[in-house]
């Protein structure tokens, strides 16, 4: 289908794309990779008036090594993300499950502020950011702001951001050397979206799990922590017996969708089943 | 994990259709398909296809039936179809039948061309039509071999009838139908091998292999696109896709995010082979279109019926998705005897 009329923007600087968006209120949207708005406006679920692509602001673009941190450019895309040095160093997931999003031509144009702040529950990086425990950056018309990840998405496909703000940056704590990671990601077709994700992160020593962290993809109109599975595998021995039974809580306290890939109770079991071995993965057992 | 093998044999009636016995099933119409040639003066052949193609290669594999049966280059030969302006004559393509039938009407009407060019040339050549025999695209007369044309030089003489015989019309342009004596019954083997996650439901297909026998082979290339499309339709069907409505009839399976098709991502690499025993027709043809389509759905299934046997599980509705591999393993009352989770 052919989209609704709108009008459209192409800024050459930030304080300008902030501007009209502002100015464009309600109605307005800001387009980067255009990879998920692009499906809404075709098929008619989306018809804002206002497109403010910020496909002309370069400074949104790439990784820049901050100490402590990594701040990534809202516009990198996810083929840029997995193959970069630093995120590779420092934020392996990120990397791993910005591999599995949808397909190469996706990966090339798709970027990581879009995929964060178009907030569908069945994308793959809101998760894997929220057990990064990441900070994301917006500038708006009331000047620059920095929201926690577990602050960020507010509902299904819906953020914290106000109207006028457009997310700049995603700051990542660098994590050591003692974490292992691994995104596990359940789908029918290697295009499909998640029917469940699981984002897991490990620490390591001694032969125990000294701290581990577990992000949900799509059990739920957010992402959510695991809370009770990191509670229980934080100190359990890194053993697939230790971290299956750690991985039984996955999928306390959630809210999983029905559809045609999956009723809840289904995607609960995936839950459990995934969290155990991503947990592994991550452990290294 | 547990592994599962599948076999399916199959024999499919294809070249359809005699056209007696399509009447005696009250078919509206016959069986029957046609191609008409026309011979230009350059020598350059146009050739009128009934069987129209969209996108199985025809034009490559008619091109070669014609380049072979009339000795011309492949690239002299252009195949038009699709248009009932162009071609209005013909029963289309389905039934894997176009090769088999529309490509028996071509060689009728390569035959024709080559008798009619055979009486033109026998003029040119002062010799009687019975003393030419017709090879590579050339005339010649038995035990003179210098003393021949070519069918082109005989289409140029055609063209300017300057010497033409009394009563021959200046034309080579030619038209067959062929109705087929029978069907022709291309059948084969397939094998499959599947892993199948007893945990989450996940089919992965391991190894598939396709043993066809299609009768001759015109074009391996084509053959091997129309077997591997057929295997990815065919374990589509297993896998992957269905219509779905809600209680009130409408279809929520509106989308490809919703329908689900396999990519390359998805699929195996094939195992393909050929038995070549031909068909009772000339070309020795017997079709191959859906010979992927029919052998890879109950090999696929099987060998996932294969791998959940120690779960007493016989069958699963098809298409087998993870949730309804999941559920079919959750109900049921075996436990996995040997052992084999994850």
């Amino acid at each position: 289908m052919i989209p609704a009329q709108f009008e459209y923007v192409r800024p050459s600087s930030l304080d300008e794309a902030v501007r009209a968006l502002a100015d464009g209120g309600d109605d307005a949207k800001v387009i980067a990779g255009g990879q998920s708005l692009l499906p809404l406006l075709r098929l008619r679920l989306a018809y804002p008036d206002l497109l403010v692509d910020v496909g002309g602001l370069d400074e949104l673009c790439g990784v820049t090594d901050q100490g402590d941190s990594l701040l990534i450019g809202a516009r990198t895309t996810h083929y840029h993300i997995v193959h970069d040095p630093m995120i590779a160093e420092h934020c392996g997931l990120l990397a791993q499950a910005a591999g599995t999003v949808a397909d190469p031509a996706v990966r090339h144009r798709g970027t990581l502020g879009g995929s964060l702040a178009h907030a569908d529950p069945a994308g793959d990086l809101p998760a894997v950011v929220l057990v990064l425990e990441a900070t994301l950056v917006a500038t708006g018309p009331n000047g620059r702001r920095e929201i926690p990840a577990g602050e960020f998405f507010a509902d299904y496909l819906t953020t914290t951001l106000s109207p006028g703000e457009i997310l700049t940056g995603i700051r990542v704590p660098k994590l050591g050397k003692d974490w292992g990671y691994r995104y596990e990601k359940f789908h029918r077709t290697a295009q499909a979206w998640a029917i469940v994700g699981v984002a897991a992160l490990a620490r390591r020593s001694n032969g125990q799990v000294a701290e581990a962290r577990v992000g949900l993809t799509n059990m739920g109109p957010v992402p959510v922590r695991a809370a009770a599975v990191e509670a229980a595998a934080a100190g359990a021995d890194a053993s697939a017996a230790a971290l299956t039974a750690a991985a039984a809580a996955a999928a306390d306290g959630t809210n999983p969708p029905a559809d045609l890939h999956g009723q809840p109770d289904y995607r609960s079991h995936l839950a459990r089943v995934l969290t155990g071995r991503a947990l592994a993965a991550a452990a290294g057992v | 994990m547990r592994l599962g093998i599948g076999i399916s044999t199959y024999t499919e009636m294809c070249g359809l259709a005699p056209s007696r016995v399509v009447g005696s099933l009250r078919y509206g119409a016959g069986g029957w398909e046609s191609a008409s040639i026309r011979m230009l003066p350059t020598g350059k052949v146009e050739v009128v296809t009934g069987s129209s193609a969209h996108g199985q290669g025809h034009e490559t594999a008619w091109s070669q039936i014609v380049a072979d049966q009339l000795g011309i280059p492949f690239e002299d030969i252009r195949v038009l179809h699709g248009d009932t302006q162009v071609s209005p004559k013909g029963m289309d393509t389905y039934g894997s039948r176009s090769l088999a039938v529309g490509g028996m009407a071509l060689v009728g009407a390569c035959d024709k061309v080559v008798a009619k060019a055979k009486v033109i040339a026998a003029a040119m050549l002062e010799a009687s039509a019975d003393d030419l025999e017709f090879s590579a695209g050339k005339f010649s007369v038995r035990g003179d071999p210098d003393a021949s044309k070519t069918i082109q030089e005989v289409a140029l003489a055609t063209f300017t009838a300057h010497a033409l015989p009394d009563g021959v019309e200046p034309s080579l342009d030619s038209e067959a139908t062929y109705d087929p004596d029978n069907f022709s019954f291309p059948h084969g083997t397939h094998l499959c091998a599947t892993e199948v996650d007893t945990e989450t439901g996940f089919v992965k297909i391991r190894s598939y292999v396709a043993v066809d026998d299609i009768g001759a082979v015109v074009n391996p290339l084509i053959v091997e696109g129309q077997v591997h499309g057929g295997l990815a339709q065919g374990i589509a069907q297993a896998l992957y896709e269905e219509g779905v409505y809600d209680d009130d009839g409408n279809l929520v399976t509106t989308t490809l995010a919703d329908y689900l098709l396999p990519s390359a991502a998805d699929l195996p690499s094939y195992v393909t082979s050929r038995n070549e025993t031909v068909a009772s027709n000339r070309l020795g043809v017997k079709g191959v279109g859906e010979a992927g389509t029919i052998a890879s759905t109950p090999a696929v299934v099987n060998s996932i019926v294969d791998a959940l046997r120690p779960f007493g599980i016989n069958d699963i509705t098809m298409p087998c998705t993870p949730e309804r591999v999941w559920r079919a393993i959750h109900n049921s009352n075996a436990s996995d005897s040997n052992g084999g989770s994850a």
